[in-house]
């Protein structure tokens, strides 16, 4: 009856390993956390091969059940025949290493989908097809849109929405249940209603969706976004679209005291390996330079002498309390509250990745409001057309990690 | 909260601690920096401890130290023979430095030492034990230190603490941080940089400790301006994953050491926690040995462990 909200494959159970195969991409999107883009940090293969070698040596390290290799940029696909090439190799050395990740890996990409359609990439598709995973980035309606998603150097400003959305009906024949990533920044607020809508009404049942965590936010931001938020609790609910679609903002997890036992930490860095073209490994991406607004880049070793596991320790280690304000330790509607380890690093006062940065509060506790409005509504709903709302399939599930 | 105001008189005053000695050359404090310190010093009720370089100070220099309680570390070699006699800290900078010393029960000396040398020559400890009440061993390379050496470490620990053990019988509780530390205190007690103690420098600059003297990115304020230490909180044991979990409390837990190798403050390195756990291990023994000669009467116990690096149980 509700449906619900994706997970990621072998959620939980998979090491995601991440290649920045370029810095460049063909877009300029006015939020893009990425401030040091450019065109000459490409991947070389000799770099993605060593890489590739330090990690499968790993297996005693890496035992995971399941890995995801993911593709990132700027725009990854601009790399297609590097990709090509690192995936034939992966396959082929897992297979001949007999390595436990053969026959549980996956190849993941976010993409703009610019390029979605030409040969190189329906090819390389076809050839991967039961490995690969796709996420398109459309975020909405070409107002909002063409808002931030716009081309890099060309002048008037020109978005980038057409070039996506023909590519929107091909994704979806061959990823029936793909999922797309929505990013909120302060312009955007007054196009999430209509945005989220337009996206359900191009076929795309999983809306991610989460706001920026830079301080980007203008007094009324969170107003705004609450009535947003409300209009769409009431387009879902009314024209039942909680049957078939799904839109993270609202799960029914969020918005609670967190379990004072609970001190897991809400980002993954340092679970994950990000490898650049230099060669470095990272955390994350977010700890790559390109990444960085403020602080150095937080490199824990690179393919030739392999990972420093004390630089790994603290992200390890790293729990929801000690880097928490008490305020947020003791805040009523903690629960969802997102972070990204990379954006705390980099707002810090220190160099360290042990002070969250709390910007996003107010949004979030916008959030907060706006859901226990349309839980309320759902459930009132159901309740008066006889559907008890335990039998609804109702998501249980927490929210998603963000990025 | 601070009780201790750690005075680096001179960029070239030696290490005491973990950190090397500086190769800056010599630049003395203002005595003008000083007086303010000392006033400071006095009005936020901390003691001071002065590292003094190895030449004799002026005079005016002596008698304002001279006007607060205070402690006076200095390095086996300095010049000034009245200062080292009456030092409260004698730093050695080598097993040559220690042995060839006029060691005297009423001084505290700091032994800083490369961890082979420390292993190939530990015997020598066996002449020094009977000598002091009190000596420091400080490892100015942990971050060489590698797993395979962790037989031979408990082993040299555990042949010290038969010295140890052999002073007691004759009635001198000699203290070596290494194996007694561990055994008197009841919780973490190390470095505290920043928390319980704050360093100036000859610039007019605090910093954490004097490993970061003329890192003007490493400041936390000035005399002139006051003490200004940023997340203070990841100072303390209680921000800290690792160590507020762990009875390593003799541990050296150096935040200079912690953020060289792990990036972070108030994360300790894999071989800093091994280290602290093969020494907590030797204190146990050390401790049963004790009691069962029945030349310390202690309620105190250290529970058997099967680990040497906490990391690995909170990381599960």
């Amino acid at each position: 009856m509700i449906k619900d909200i994706s997970r990621s494959w072998q959620s939980g159970v998979s090491k995601t390993i991440t290649f920045i195969v370029t810095k460049d991409c063909q877009l300029a999107c006015k939020y893009c956390y990425l401030v040091g883009k450019n065109e000459k940090e490409r991947m070389q293969w000799e770099v993605a091969k060593k890489a590739i070698d330090y990690i499968l040596s790993k297996e005693d390290e890496f035992t995971q059940e399941s890995v995801i290799f993911d593709f990132i940029g700027g725009e990854p696909f601009l790399e297609i025949e590097l990709i090509d090439k690192i995936c034939d190799y992966l396959r082929t050395e897992m297979f001949r290493l007999n390595h436990h990740w053969f026959n549980s890996y996956r190849f993941s990409f976010s993409t703009n989908g610019i390029n979605y359609h030409t040969p190189q990439i329906q090819d390389f598709i076809k050839k991967n097809k039961t490995h690969v995973s796709v996420g398109i980035t459309i975020d909405g309606t070409r107002k909002k849109h063409d808002l931030n998603r716009i081309w890099k150097d060309v002048l008037p400003e020109k978005g980038s929405y057409n070039d996506v959305v023909r590519n929107i009906p091909l994704w979806l024949e061959q990823f029936p249940n793909a999922s797309t990533k929505v990013t909120i920044s302060s312009a955007d607020i007054p196009y999430i209603r209509e945005s989220v809508m337009h996206l359900f009404d191009l076929g795309i049942k999983d809306i991610h969706i989460n706001c920026v965590f830079e301080d980007v936010w203008k007094e009324n931001d969170d107003v705004l976004f609450e009535e947003q938020l409300m209009a769409l609790a009431d387009d879902i609910i009314d024209g039942e679209y909680y049957k078939d679609f799904s839109c993270s903002f609202f799960d029914e997890n969020i918005g609670k005291p967190m379990d004072s036992m609970d001190v897991r930490n809400w980002c993954g860095s340092g679970t994950m390996i990000a490898v650049d073209a230099q060669g470095f490994f990272y955390p994350c991406t977010r700890f790559a330079q390109y990444s960085l607004r403020e602080k150095p880049a937080i490199s824990i070793g690179d393919i030739n002498s392999g990972i420093d596991k004390n630089k790994l320790r603290p992200f390890l280690t790293l729990d929801r309390l000690v880097q928490s304000s008490q305020e947020c330790i003791d805040c009523a509607v903690a629960s969802g509250c997102a972070w990204c380890q990379g954006e705390n690093y980099d707002s810090a006062e220190t160099d360290t990745i042990f002070q969250r940065s709390t910007a996003i509060c107010r949004m979030h506790k916008a959030r907060v409001r706006a859901n226990n409005y349309y839980w309320n509504k759902l459930y009132r709903k159901l309740e008066s057309e006889g559907i008890p709302s335990d039998e609804g399939n109702v998501s249980k599930k927490s929210t998603h990690q963000p990025c | 909260m601070l009780k201790y105001l750690i005075v680096q008189l001179d960029d070239a005053a030696p290490s005491f601690c973990h950190y090397p000695s500086s190769d800056f050359g010599s630049s003395l404090m203002d005595i003008e920096v000083l007086r303010d310190a000392l006033r400071w010093s006095m009005k936020e009720n901390l003691t001071v401890q002065f590292i003094y370089p190895d030449y004799k100070l002026p005079e005016d220099y002596l008698v304002l130290i001279d006007s607060v309680y205070h402690a006076d570390i200095v390095s086996s070699e300095n010049s000034d023979e009245a200062l080292r006699s009456e030092a409260d800290v004698i730093i050695c900078d080598s097993w040559e430095a220690l042995t060839a010393y006029p060691l005297q029960k009423k001084q505290a000396y700091v032994l800083r030492v490369r961890i082979d040398d420390f292993l190939k020559h530990s015997s020598l400890l066996k002449k020094v034990v009977p000598l002091v009440d009190r000596l420091n061993v400080v490892f100015t390379d942990v971050e060489k230190y590698d797993d395979s050496v962790n037989p031979r470490y408990a082993e040299v620990l555990k042949e010290i603490g038969h010295y140890i053990r052999e002073e007691y019988k004759r009635n001198h509780a000699v203290q070596i941080n290494l194996l007694t530390d561990r055994i008197f205190l009841d919780e973490m007690n190390n470095c505290n940089a920043g928390s319980e103690s704050v360093t100036l420098c000859p610039d007019g600059n605090f910093y954490l400790c004097p490993a970061y003297n003329k890192d003007l990115t490493r400041t936390v304020g000035n005399m002139t301006e006051g003490l200004n230490i940023r997340n203070p909180q990841l100072l303390r044991i209680n921000h800290a994953p690792i160590c507020m979990k762990c009875d390593a409390w003799q541990c050296r837990r150096c935040l200079w050491m912690n953020k060289m190798m792990t990036l972070e403050f108030n994360t300790p390195s894999h071989q800093q926690c091994v280290m602290a756990h093969i020494e907590r291990n030797a204190s146990k023994s050390l401790l049963d040995d004790l009691k069962t000669a029945g030349v310390l009467n202690t309620h105190k116990e250290i529970s058997e462990i099967d680990y040497l690096d906490p990391f690995d149980k909170i990381n599960i």
